[in-house]
């Protein structure tokens, strides 16, 4: 369980003005829960995720795993950037294998167990490419196989499907909730797709801009596991997409898109 | 095939103006390209400068290794550590403009004219460049590459060894060509300087004894010198950061 407690964070500006990126932040996130935190850019959402990731200290607050203050990162928390941030003179092997190797796994398991998981994201026959031979979403499931390989307890994204196009953004997608329906590790996911939200998540967190402040969490109620073409005719679906979208336009705000 | 022949090309046709231009001057200091290379023989088939290109070499090598050595750690610590960084890069600028050469007279008066001013000056000349290269290496890796590598528990010395250096390698390496080549450059000036044994030591005694062919012969075989260990580095750094090479950009088309 991730536990968030009253957590802001203060920004200096490069004009040396303080910012108030976050704002009092609570939240809870169960055990193998698909959590989406969704807002506009700039409402603190990725801030949020790297306080949890421990990459980023909160100016006040604390964030806690199974109790415990989060005070850096750890292979209990493991992130998928939107960067990819693959290590570009590892092959797509090696870079899986990389954080098995870091915990003294021997050459032979390690191997084996990342080139199963390179099949499972799909790009067996891809093991020796270089991170610079493939295109964004090879290179996305890539990062994603790496961090799975180390069993995180957590799964942190940010935007991970931020930088992709349409099509492979939905590919991703679908191969993402395929593969968090067998195991139901605990997901935090930050979006500023409303669709992409709904689609996922269990609990979808709003966050408003400027300070980041939760606005609302609403709770998808929808059955798993899901698939897309039944979930777009689904009115159910439908409903928590427009009534979330209609939300962020009351509140003022100019909209989700960046 | 034609790619393959072009350099070499080159060099001829530079040797034929060359043979052309002194033939058309006729002046006793400037030999023709055909008596400058039938010079090279004699000069490598001799015992004191075989000796001589031995020395200078070994300084070169020693000097440059030494750079690499201490200036690559201070460079990618600078480009990661703010504190280093603002402590050093005064002390950078203030060396930076000036000639290494020019500090020979004081580094001969403090530490004579043998093999430690010598290869000290070849280690000021390459260290800056490869400070520069490695820091700004350093400085240039991506922020969440160290986040990924942190999260699977990699300690910050863990992180600076196997991320922030291989990750700044081409830059680094980069910062070592040049390195090189300004180590050549350096182990000749600091034997036209201080002459004393080497291959500029040779270059300049026959300039004063007026065998201009011995001259020439020489710019050659330094100059080939450079070129030999520019591209025997080159290859090197090639295979090094193979996965950082243009040719290898080309994406595939599969998602």
């Amino acid at each position: 369980m991730i536990e968030i407690d009253h957590v802001s964070q203060v920004f200096q500006t490069s004009a040396r003005q303080d910012h108030l990126a976050l704002s009092d932040i609570s939240l809870t996130v169960a055990d193998g829960a698909f959590v989406s935190i969704l807002g506009p850019s700039g409402c603190g959402k990725s801030t949020l995720l790297y306080i949890v990731g421990g990459f980023v200290q909160p100016t006040s607050g604390a964030a806690k795993m199974k109790g415990q203050t989060i005070k850096g990162p750890g292979p209990d928390r493991g992130p998928v950037f939107q960067e990819f941030a693959l290590f570009p003179w590892k092959s797509v092997l090696g870079n899986v294998m990389y954080g098995l190797r870091q915990q003294c796994m021997k050459y032979a398991e390690a191997e084996a167990q990342s080139r199963a998981l390179i099949e499972m994201v799909g790009l067996k026959g891809f093991e020796n490419f270089y991170p610079k031979e493939l295109s964004g979403g090879m290179k996305q499931r890539v990062a994603l196989a790496r961090t799975l390989a180390y069993h995180p307890e957590v799964l942190l994204m940010d935007e991970p499907f931020g930088a992709l196009d349409a099509h492979t953004r939905t590919r991703l997608q679908n191969d993402l909730l395929n593969i968090w329906e067998r195991d139901r590790k605990t997901v935090l996911f930050v979006t500023h797709s409303v669709e992409e939200a709904v689609f996922l998540s269990d609990k979808v967190v709003m966050m408003t801009r400027s300070p980041g402040r939760i606005r609302q969490i609403v709770d998808i109620d929808l059955p798993r596991p899901r698939r897309r073409t039944e979930l777009l005719l689904d009115p159910r679906y439908q409903q928590y997409v427009v009534a979330i979208e209609r939300m962020f336009d009351d509140s003022g705000e100019d909209g989700l898109q960046p | 095939m034609m790619r393959r022949a072009a350099p070499f090309l080159a060099c001829l046709g530079l040797l034929v103006i060359w043979q052309l231009a002194s033939l058309a001057l006729n002046s006793d200091s400037f030999p023709t390209a055909l008596e400058a290379i039938r010079a090279i023989p004699t000069i490598l088939g001799d015992k004191d400068s075989l000796v001589n290109f031995g020395a200078s070499l070994r300084r070169m090598a020693i000097g440059f290794a030494v750079a690499v050595a201490v200036s690559m750690p201070l460079g990618l610590l600078m480009g990661r550590s703010r504190v280093v960084a603002s402590f050093f890069n005064p002390l950078l600028m203030v060396v930076y403009p000036v000639p290494k050469a020019a500090l020979m007279p004081i580094i001969m008066l403090w530490l004579g004219v043998g093999d430690l001013a010598k290869t000290l000056v070849i280690f000021l000349g390459v260290s800056l460049p490869v400070i520069y290269h490695s820091f700004e290496g350093a400085k240039a890796v991506e922020e969440k590459m160290l986040w990924s590598g942190a999260a699977m528990g990699l300690s910050a010395a863990q992180r600076m060894v196997r991320i922030v250096l291989p990750a700044a390698l081409p830059e680094i390496l980069t910062g070592c060509r040049t390195g090189l080549v300004l180590a050549l450059i350096t182990m000749i000036t600091s034997e036209m300087i201080a002459r004393q044994s080497g291959a500029g030591n040779i270059l300049f005694n026959a300039l004063d004894m007026g065998q201009y062919d011995t001259v020439f012969a020489m710019i050659i075989i330094v100059g080939a010198m450079g070129i030999c260990l520019d591209a025997l580095f080159e290859r090197m750094r090639a295979r090094l950061v193979r996965w950082s090479e243009p040719q290898f950009d080309i994406p595939l088309s599969f998602s």
